[in-house]
């Protein structure tokens, strides 16, 4: 899909016949008026050597062809033997394209198709994904086409087949597309897998990995082709000029302080949409486009199909109109999410909007490359601010763009959930003998230093359910048969792993359907689960009313006139990156020295800051920035260390639990990008117990453990366990028009949870997600650094009057963790207390509904009991929490 | 962590709530379970037996212990309040599939301690499907509703034209809140008008949030008590 730019286009293409035999790829290139690039001709001799690698560049930048052109010519000879022979039957299975998301892979088919009928006229190219029609899977059961277009997901798929040697052994050349996406989560791990496996049915298999610019190249590679192979890294095309902008607010001073829907910046983003050619609308989540596109068509009713909405959980018939519109020039704007990241190279978009934080420098840089590809013009991404922190951030990530601060992806170490998923799936397909298993599973970045116990563990996970024999009679999942190779022996067990392999990535979803007529798309089952018959919803850009939901699909109509609930998927909540956060405290430090401020977004922020400054101070580097507030709610404390959400999340509750060892306490715990907060019903001095809970830790392992103790005070674990539980094949999910027999295994992951700690408190999947959470959320290394930092900032504690700008963020978040250590019958009381209170002082319904509202909806209807009216059920445009 | 979902083995004597439901006297115990002192009769709502056994038997890797737990609890029960006769409300097996030999052992061993002891169970949506307990069990099997005084016993929650419905099946939990944002998510009895539904006695069973709605009245049961959960004015006095 990806080409040179224009100016490399010769204007008569120079028509020469390729013959089959030897598949030119620059000869092909030039007929159509184009050269080929150096790092293209790179891949290309070193895919011929048969080396791999990883080939780098930025979006739409000529790497699916270096790459597909190199294996069409390495592969000649089997077109070669496939034209000569006498009969003409394509090559069999020789390629596989890996591809992140199956909406991207209807795309890749249409451009890997493009140079065959020239270069390889008897291969074959097909999809195989979650989306692929049953009547074309059944036919590539018989015989897959030459080369495939898959998903991790459905490679593992693949593997299970009982034939799986038979079909895939052939495969001579893998090539994965985005692996930046999917470096650093378990689907990554679960490819490393999976190419092990391909690597010792055909030992000289070439794997090539495209990657956008990374901070740590060198370890994707690493992790791509694991320790045992050496590969090369290619760099390609130099990345265009780049510029990064914020669309400003209009009257600055009454910009929120909090938020990330950023309807505020409506008209502006109208006008810039009106003034452009056609607009990529990037939101952080599915809920935010769907409502912007909402609010475009509501703001502009003439633009009614000809702006349009994209996000993962559209039909795939939708996805695929809105991207051919857009290639066609038809669409004014899309709004859209990460969908649109990734490939779908080389649309024709003028200008990429971005609302709220892109988080990230790197993603920044691939949503901006989006745009630009004219010749001479530049990549352009207009920021658009959600709330007035973001405007500090814009300055900051246009700092760090320019800086080149790019943040790296760390890949999961030895996940042993999908390690235990994977046992399963190669006992399928074909069955394994563990010690040749043992050394194919550590061929690979992930678990190259896995341990004999690990492993053993894992063996006994899959046949006997744990260590211990007794714990679990009547288990077998995968047993030895007479010679030694293990299997599954039972059918239906076999059945419902292959229906969950796909269930690393999201949580169960359910169709939603019209009435006897077209599907619109999925949502999360948690959410329909939300909805009663009668209840509307948002979702693809129209008002639709629940009739019911049966067997995983959710019936609904369409509505009129009445006020919806937002979809809120559960999608990835992503930290801001230490390369910005460090950005924005410099900025703020530039702020605080008070000189005028240097750009145009530092000038907008002004009027926050300064309120921020006069109603408490400004962080700087050598600043640590407490604030208190007393409200209804109880006492609040503030801190803002500027480390990135997840760090922010384990300095939380590692403060409540130092706190709350001196007396038993229950804290509630917000945090964002900026600091955290902690809420505790009691009165806390906190003047006096800060600085004794700022005291460095004497040393690493000291501060591992008073984590972990905390981390059990919290339900923190427990939240990580849900995926591990689910991708270890312990919780089966329902999937659309299954039978409703596995019904008495439904069970949540917090029962598993519970009946694990009591009966089998040795299980590794409860400490992989202790240390899951050590890792990777809570980030011990950056929290360590962390807490050295603040111990050596000054303190500076501000007793509030009312929330600060920084403040309100945190005192408005919704989703929030707890610490507690309290005796429960305290809390119960506590709860009673007030709920007695509150109906007690009432003989006037209002308050005696308002108690009932307290119970049915979760809010704290009424706090101090007064006669206050119950607080309105609170809008659905109340700021829902970033990504 | 709370471990308000795990039902607890050590328990005061002081801790039930004592109700007037059909102008009987009646004890919601802590142990998620109903006693009903003029007859000595105990109500026990889905216990679900052999549902780890069962998850193992079908491939899932749940540890044993929690029949073994329940049997305990109830045994516990028995001895300190020596009921005359104890009805299950249903779903008394969760599977057939967990009718494995461990567990109708465990099962012969439990009723052989209490050989002399009543015991009905009124059929729920489980029992139907795993099938009635073994009759050597002597349990005696019965369809819902079953009269028993002015009480109608069953599992499906329903209204009764002439009785006041005791009942399971649908594992009521209340959701309190707090001040400080704190919240909770306590196993708890349900009381409507004219019928009452039971928390699910069994161990590694999961809940179902129950709403506040006018009428009602809900106990919440943790840290070994009964709490009722204070009602507004319009609710009349239980």
């Amino acid at each position: 899909m990806s080409r040179p730019a224009s100016p490399r286009k010769t204007p008569m293409p120079v028509p020469v016949p390729v013959p089959a035999a030897s598949p030119d790829a620059s000869a092909w290139l030039s007929t159509r008026g184009w050269q080929p690039f150096d790092f293209q001709r790179e891949v290309w001799a070193a895919m011929a050597a048969g080396e791999s690698g990883l080939l780098h560049a930025t979006t739409g930048a000529g790497k699916t062809y270096a790459v597909w052109l190199g294996a069409l010519q390495a592969l000649a000879n089997i077109e070669n033997a496939a034209a000569t022979a006498r009969k003409v039957v394509a090559p069999p299975l020789s390629v596989l394209w890996i591809t992140p998301m199956r909406a991207l892979a209807a795309d890749t088919l249409r451009a890997l198709q493009e140079p065959l009928p020239a270069l390889a006229p008897t291969w074959t190219v097909a999809t195989r994904t979650g989306d692929t029609p049953s009547g074309q899977r059944a036919a590539q059961n018989k015989r897959l086409p030459t080369a495939l277009i898959t998903t991790p997901e459905s490679l593992s798929l693949l593997l299970s087949r009982a034939d799986a040697q038979a079909a895939l052994s052939g495969v001579r050349v893998v090539v994965v597309d985005e692996w930046h996406e999917l470096l650093g989560n378990k689907r990554g791990v679960q490819l490393q897998l999976a190419l092990a496996r391909l690597t010792c049915w055909q030992p000289n298999l070439v794997v090539w990995g495209m990657s956008a610019t990374l901070g740590n190249l060198d370890q994707a590679l690493h992790s791509l082709l694991g320790p045992q192979r050496i590969g090369r890294l290619v760099r390609g095309q130099t990345p265009k000029s780049l510029v990064v902008d914020t669309l400003l607010p209009l009257r600055a001073e009454r910009f929120p302080w909090a938020g990330h829907l950023g309807m505020a910046m409506l008209p502006q983003v109208v006008h810039e949409i009106e003034n452009s050619g056609s607009t990529l609308v990037f939101t952080n989540t599915r809920a935010q486009s769907e409502l912007w596109y909402q609010a475009l068509l509501e703001a502009r009713p003439e633009w009614a199909g000809v702006i349009a909405l994209h996000h993962g959980s559209l039909d795939r018939g939708v996805r695929d109109w809105v991207e051919t519109s857009l290639k066609s020039g038809a669409l004014r704007a899309v709004v859209c999410t990460s969908s649109l990241d990734l490939g779908v190279d080389f649309l024709p978009v003028e200008r990429v909007l971005q609302i709220g934080s892109a988080k990230g420098v790197a993603r920044l840089l691939q949503r901006a490359g989006r745009s630009g590809h004219a010749p001479g013009r530049p990549s352009r991404i207009t920021l658009v601010p959600t709330h007035s922190m973001e405007l500090v951030e814009g300055a900051a990530a246009r700092a760090a763009v320019q800086a080149g601060q790019i943040e790296a992806r760390d890949p999961p170490l030895q996940p042993l959930d999908v390690l235990v998923q994977h046992l399963v799936t190669v006992a399928l397909g074909g069955g394994f003998a563990p010690d040749a298993l043992l050394a194919e599973v550590r061929s690979t970045a992930a678990y190259a230093d896995l341990s004999a116990e690990a492993w053993q563990w894992c063996l006994d996970f899959v046949s006997q359910g744990g260590a211990s024999l007794v714990a679990y009679p009547d288990y077998h999942r995968v047993r030895p048969d007479e010679n030694g190779v293990w299997r599954v022996p039972d059918a239906r067990l076999a059945r419902r792993h292959r229906a969950n392999i796909g269930t690393i990535v999201s949580d169960a979803s359910m169709v939603v359907q019209y009435r006897g007529g077209a599907k619109l798309g999925t949502v999360e089952e948690s959410f329909a689960a939300r909805l009663k018959p009668g209840d509307c919803f948002l979702f693809a850009g129209r008002l639709l009313e629940l009739i019911r939901v049966h067997e995983m699909t959710a019936w609904v109509k369409r509505a009129s006139g009445k006020k919806p609930a937002v979809p809120r998927w559960n999608g990835g909540r992503m930290p801001l990156s230490t390369a910005l956060a460090d950005a924005v405290v410099e900025q703020l430090a530039i702020a605080g020295k008070g000189d005028a401020p240097a750009s145009p977004e530092m000038q907008a922020a002004q009027s926050m800051l300064s309120v921020q400054r006069e109603w408490s101070a400004l962080p700087t580097p050598q600043t640590l920035l407490a604030e208190t507030f007393t409200s209804r709610e109880g006492s609040h404390l503030f801190l803002y260390p500027f480390a990135g959400r997840h760090v922010h999340l384990g300095l939380a509750s590692l403060f409540a639990w130092r706190v709350a060892r001196q007396t038993p306490r229950t804290f509630s715990m917000a945090f964002n990008d900026y600091g955290f907060e902690l809420l505790c019903a009691d009165a806390v001095d906190w003047p006096t117990l800060l600085p004794q809970v700022l005291e460095a830790p004497l040393n690493d392992e000291s501060l591992m453990e008073e984590v972990l103790a905390s981390l059990n005070a919290s339900e923190l674990a427990q939240r990580r366990f849900r995926e591990i539980a689910r991708v270890s094949g312990l919780i089966f999910q329902s999937h659309p028009g299954e039978a409703r027999s596995s019904k008495q295994l439904q069970a949540s992951s917090s029962l598993f949870w519970e009946v694990f700690r009591k009966y089998d408190p040795g299980n590794k999947l409860l400490q992989q997600a202790e240390s899951e959470l050590l890792q990777q959320e809570l980030d011990i290394t950056r929290l360590h650094h962390a807490l050295v930092r603040m111990a050596s900032q000054t303190l500076v504690v501000k007793a509030l009057e009312r929330p600060t700008p920084f403040a309100f963020p945190l005192l408005v978040e919704r989703l929030r963790e707890k610490l507690s250590n309290e005796q429960l019958a305290d809390r119960i009381a506590r709860m009673v207390a007030q709920l007695e209170k509150a109906a007690g002082s009432s003989s006037n319904a209002p308050a005696a509904d308002a108690v009932l509202a307290t119970l049915a909806h979760g809010r704290d209807a009424l706090a101090d009991g007064s006669n206050r009216r119950p607080r309105r059920e609170r809008k659905k445009s109340r700021p829902l929490p970033p990504l | 962590m709370d471990d308000s979902n795990t039902p607890q083995n050590t328990v005061q004597n002081t801790s039930h709530c004592a109700v007037q439901w059909s102008a009987e006297t009646l004890h919601l115990l802590p142990e998620n379970a109903l006693w009903w002192p003029a007859t000595q009769t105990l109500f026990i709502a889905d216990l679900h037996l052999g549902k780890a056994a069962s998850y193992r038997k079908l491939g899932q890797p749940v540890p044993a212990g929690s029949t073994q737990n329940n049997l305990q609890r109830l045994t516990q029960l028995i001895e300190r309040h020596a009921p005359r006769h104890i009805v299950f409300l249903g779903d008394f097996l969760h599977a057939a599939a967990g009718r494995t030999p461990a567990v109708l052992l465990a099962m012969r061993i439990w009723r052989a301690q209490h050989a002399a002891m009543r015991m009905t169970l009124v059929r729920g949506n489980h029992d139907s499907h795993a099938g009635d307990p073994p009759i050597e069990l002597g349990i005696v099997v019965v369809d819902e509703p079953w009269l028993i005084g002015p009480f109608a016993a069953c599992h499906h929650p329903q209204i009764h034209a002439t009785h006041f419905v005791l009942a399971g099946h649908s594992h009521p939990v209340v959701r309190l809140n707090g001040k400080g944002r704190d919240s909770l998510r306590l196993p708890c009895f349900v009381k409507d008008e004219r019928d009452a539904i039971l928390p699910a006695f069994g161990a590694f069973t999961g809940g179902h949030p129950v709403d506040g709605q006018a009428g009602r009245r809900l106990y919440a049961v943790g840290a070994g008590r009964v709490w009722a959960i204070p009602s507004s004015a319009q609710t009349g006095p239980a």
